[in-house]
């Protein structure tokens, strides 16, 4: 258990250096280490410490975030299909993202009101699955697909009327930018934080994945678990898509992928989950930057090109 | 020091000025935001073609060292080295190039990016010309900043005499509705307060969508069709007519449509806010002419 984990440690350290040594300018291993010594040219210091490590940073940690995330919801919902934003809550975030651009705000308005947005969108879900009776995973998925449609809505209708000349920023925030992300320290603060929370309870998580029935009958106290997980998958998403738009794609398939070569135990999957998802994405986002330089794609197509392929022979090789 | 001695040293500075002795130059742009260099810019990136265009016209070419796609214009500019996309620019690309001027565009470029340039302390400089005297007053502004006094200024002012020359020109010309096509699908227009919007008003055209609020309006055909405009013009490529009219052809009731008033001007001088507007001015004006021959 311990050894995947640390061999996945070690490629995610072998990716973020990776990452830091490559981009429109090339930066020897030697270089690399003169500008963490505190020497190096300016321009190298400036790119690295300004632009570069904050970004690959902020890449890690998101895509460790939706991740993470993506798990968590598979366990809450026992659905494999399900990923960070089934519930509605990039489209929250991106409804509350999109108003601040419209009316014109600075970023640090644009990422707080994406925050809020999604928060809403949790406590929305939240309120309305819950109705009269029993609070069942059926119920809460259904009713977040339904509330991310609407949120869909809201989004196409503020792209239709927004003036011509704000849309590019609006269409880079959707399909996901980690290049917006000026400190990477709220999610990985946040990261930690929810990994430090969900370890413990992974053995329970274990249990609740047979069925609510079986697990309470096993003693775990399945309301305030799912409770715990549903807030914390949120808290995760939330930070992701404030940190770097709606990224798609990582949420979903990375739990998938680890469950492949791991199987299904939570006490690895979990932390499993936040490195190799940050690790797909710092690649990702360094080929995004790169490939066709100057030309910069946004991350979420790159994860996609990049991890359906891997996705499809993990499944082909697991038969 | 003694005042012999300070009258002799500011003699011999204004001697050596002509030699480039390095000056601080201060210009404020057009939102009242000063920017001051030490001395005229010698590495100047421009994130927009337009801004590239300004560049070369305030005489600086010379000095431009990253643009961004579709700086084509003038040939020169080719050749530069690119750093993206004006909504998304190779951050690391530009720095790489070390400019020591960054002309920016007010709202074409990414706010995200921009703050990160500036927290990085490149100077930048933002433009928007809306008027034809801005585009001079930038052009100045430019040369200014890059040390070009004299090529800029006479730009400038070249400028602002060919468009005098055609308001002079046109202030009495018989008033022709126009509709301005800038897109098809959607289908999109401009107001007065846009350059091209300007440019029709000095040819003595009347746009019909002059006074709406929105600088870059999105309409429907309905609303063209009821304004009924006497001639429709839209850019193209170099001006050679393509399909873009040609879903008006079948609305044979339009007056434009009955008068094959279907024009064509080369798309690149009339969008942009640079002196190439002067030739799109003369080009639009020829076109209502033809138009008014034929009423």
């Amino acid at each position: 258990m311990t050894r995947s984990l640390l061999v996945l440690g070690a490629i995610s350290l072998a990716a973020l250096i990776l990452a830091l040594a490559i981009g429109s300018v090339n930066i020897a291993p030697s270089e690399l280490w003169a500008v963490i010594q505190g020497e190096g040219s300016a321009l190298h210091r400036t790119l690295l410490l300004d632009l570069r490590l904050p970004r690959t940073l902020a890449a890690f940690a998101t895509g460790g975030l939706l991740a993470v995330a993506g798990a968590l919801m598979q366990v809450l919902l026992r659905n494999p299909l399900a990923d960070p934003y089934v519930l509605g809550l990039s489209g929250g975030a991106a409804v509350g993202a999109l108003l601040a651009m419209l009316t014109g705000m600075g970023a640090f308005v644009i990422s707080g009101s994406a925050f809020a947005g999604a928060m809403l969108a949790m406590v929305l879900v939240f309120g309305l699955a819950h109705g009269t009776g029993s609070w069942t995973a059926s119920r809460l998925l259904l009713t977040g697909v339904v509330v991310a449609a609407g949120w869909g809505a809201v989004i196409t209708l503020m792209l239709a009327v927004t003036p011509s000349y704000k849309l590019p920023g609006m269409l880079y925030w959707l399909m996901g930018d980690v290049s917006y992300a000026r400190t990477p320290w709220p999610a990985l603060v946040v990261l930690i934080f929810a990994i430090a929370v969900i370890l413990p309870l992974a053995r329970n998580l274990n249990v609740l994945a047979r069925g609510p029935m079986q697990a309470a009958a096993l003693g775990v106290s399945v309301r305030p678990l799912e409770w715990t997980i549903y807030v914390l998958a949120s808290l995760l998403t939330a930070t992701a898509v404030t940190t770097a738009g709606s990224i798609g794609f990582v949420g979903l398939i990375v739990p998938h992928m680890l469950r492949l070569v791991l199987g299904n135990d939570q006490r690895i999957i979990l932390p499993a989950s936040a490195l190799a998802g940050g690790t797909l994405l710092v690649l990702a986002d360094t080929l995004a930057r790169t490939v066709i330089a100057p030309e910069q794609l946004p991350v979420g197509v790159i994860t996609a090109l990049l991890g359906v392929p891997t996705f499809l022979y993990l499944l082909h090789r697991s038969r | 020091m003694t005042k012999q001695k300070a009258v002799a040293l500011l003699l011999s500075l204004m001697l050596l000025a002509p030699f480039g002795i390095a000056a601080p130059v201060c210009v404020k742009d057009d939102q009242g935001a000063e920017l001051c260099l030490d001395h005229p810019a010698k590495r100047i990136a421009t994130l927009s073609p337009g801004a590239t265009e300004l560049a070369f016209a305030a005489g600086a070419g010379d000095k431009v060292v990253a643009v961004v796609n579709y700086s084509d214009y003038p040939e020169a500019a080719l050749k530069l080295p690119l750093v993206g996309n004006h909504t998304r620019i190779d951050l690391e690309a530009l720095l790489a190039l070390k400019p020591d001027l960054v002309i920016t565009w007010r709202t074409g470029n990414p706010p995200a990016q921009m703050e990160m340039l500036r927290a990085l302390g490149l100077p930048m400089f933002a433009i928007e010309p809306r008027t034809f005297e801005g585009v001079s007053k930038v052009i100045e502004q430019l040369s200014i900043l890059a040390g070009t006094e004299k090529e800029g200024f006479a730009e400038a002012e070249r400028f602002r005499k060919g468009i005098a020359v055609i308001a002079k020109q046109y202030r009495d010309a018989e008033p022709i509705p126009v509709f301005y096509q800038v897109w098809q699908t959607p289908l999109m227009t401009i107001n007065d307060n846009h350059l091209i919007g300007k440019v029709i008003r000095l040819c003595g055209g009347v746009n019909v969508f002059g006074d709406m609020p929105r600088l870059v309006p999105r309409i429907s055909a309905e609303v063209v069709l009821e304004t009924d405009p006497h001639a429709i013009i839209t850019g193209s490529v170099e001006g050679a007519e393509d399909n873009q009219l040609d879903r008006w052809k079948s609305y044979t009731g339009m007056t434009a449509v009955a008068k094959n008033n279907l024009f064509f001007v080369p798309a690149s001088p009339i969008s942009r806010p640079t002196p190439r507007l002067l030739e799109a001015s003369r080009d639009i004006c020829q076109r209502l002419d033809v138009a008014r021959e034929r009423e």
